[in-house]
């Protein structure tokens, strides 16, 4: 069991969620964070953290292709701990509908 | 005639303390679980309790106090069965209740389930055998 980070972390990408997490298991993409399953031990820390309402647990339904994507770039990512500022234009993209399609970024991020 | 003290309805850091220090003194006087502990933990346990401050401190307080993998950890030790996590998980559940009210000891079990479930994916999960384990034991 693990949490993921869904839709709408892309372009808001908080990072309050990477402090908070015990077994640092978030990555970074270009704008947005994804949880690595395998290391996320489930605690639910992060999930009421996220300014954007982003992360789940994988339990609640629906969400495999999120799971899968979380795997996916987890794997590639850059490591993320230390919180940086968010985008300048977060709060704006705070709630927009379908970013994976529109919005989403397959390039790294920084990292710590 | 004793007196019993008030249960606590809060998480602090001074709770936690009580909580993981009552918890571990039973962990190593219990016949299944102490062999483990004992191999893992063969001189003085005040690091291990530490890190057990700061891990519930941060799962309960999310303070961030704890940094570590705790699943590379218990991957480490040998002599690891599914069944111990149950234990595990009774002990630490005895020990909330009886220094927390009610309210306070089911957040502390409903996060040390979750995170016992996650382990022991973790360690014994494979994708061409039946879970849970104890299924087919």
């Amino acid at each position: 069991m693990t949490f993921v980070v869904t839709d709408n972390c892309i372009r808001c990408k908080y990072m309050d969620c990477v402090e908070v997490c015990p077994v640092d298991c978030f990555y970074e993409g270009d704008n947005m964070l994804v949880i690595n399953p395998d290391e996320c031990i489930d605690c639910g820390v992060c999930e009421p953290e996220c300014p954007a309402e982003a992360i789940f647990p994988d339990s609640e339904p629906g969400l495999e292709a999120w799971v899968k994507l979380n795997a996916q770039y987890a794997a590639v990512w850059p490591n993320i701990s230390i919180k940086r500022d968010e985008p300048d234009d977060a709060k704006a993209f705070d709630g927009v509908a379908n970013k994976l399609e529109q919005y989403f970024s397959a390039e790294p991020g920084q990292g710590d | 005639m004793t007196t019993m003290a008030a249960k606590i309805d809060h998480v602090s850091e001074d709770g936690i303390r009580r909580l993981v220090d009552a918890f571990y003194a039973r962990v190593r006087q219990d016949a299944e679980l102490a062999p483990i502990f004992a191999r893992a933990i063969p001189g003085d346990w005040g690091p291990h309790l530490d890190k057990m401050y700061a891990f519930w401190s941060s799962v309960m307080l999310t303070t961030g106090r704890y940094k570590g993998n705790p699943l590379a950890k218990h991957f480490a030790l040998p002599g690891m069965q599914p069944a111990l996590f149950e234990r595990w998980l009774a002990l630490f559940d005895e020990t909330a209740n009886e220094l927390f009210d009610d309210d306070i000891s089911a957040e502390f079990r409903a996060k040390a389930v979750r995170i016992a479930e996650s382990l022991k994916l973790g360690l014994f999960y494979r994708p061409d055998r039946p879970w849970p384990p104890e299924a087919v034991r």
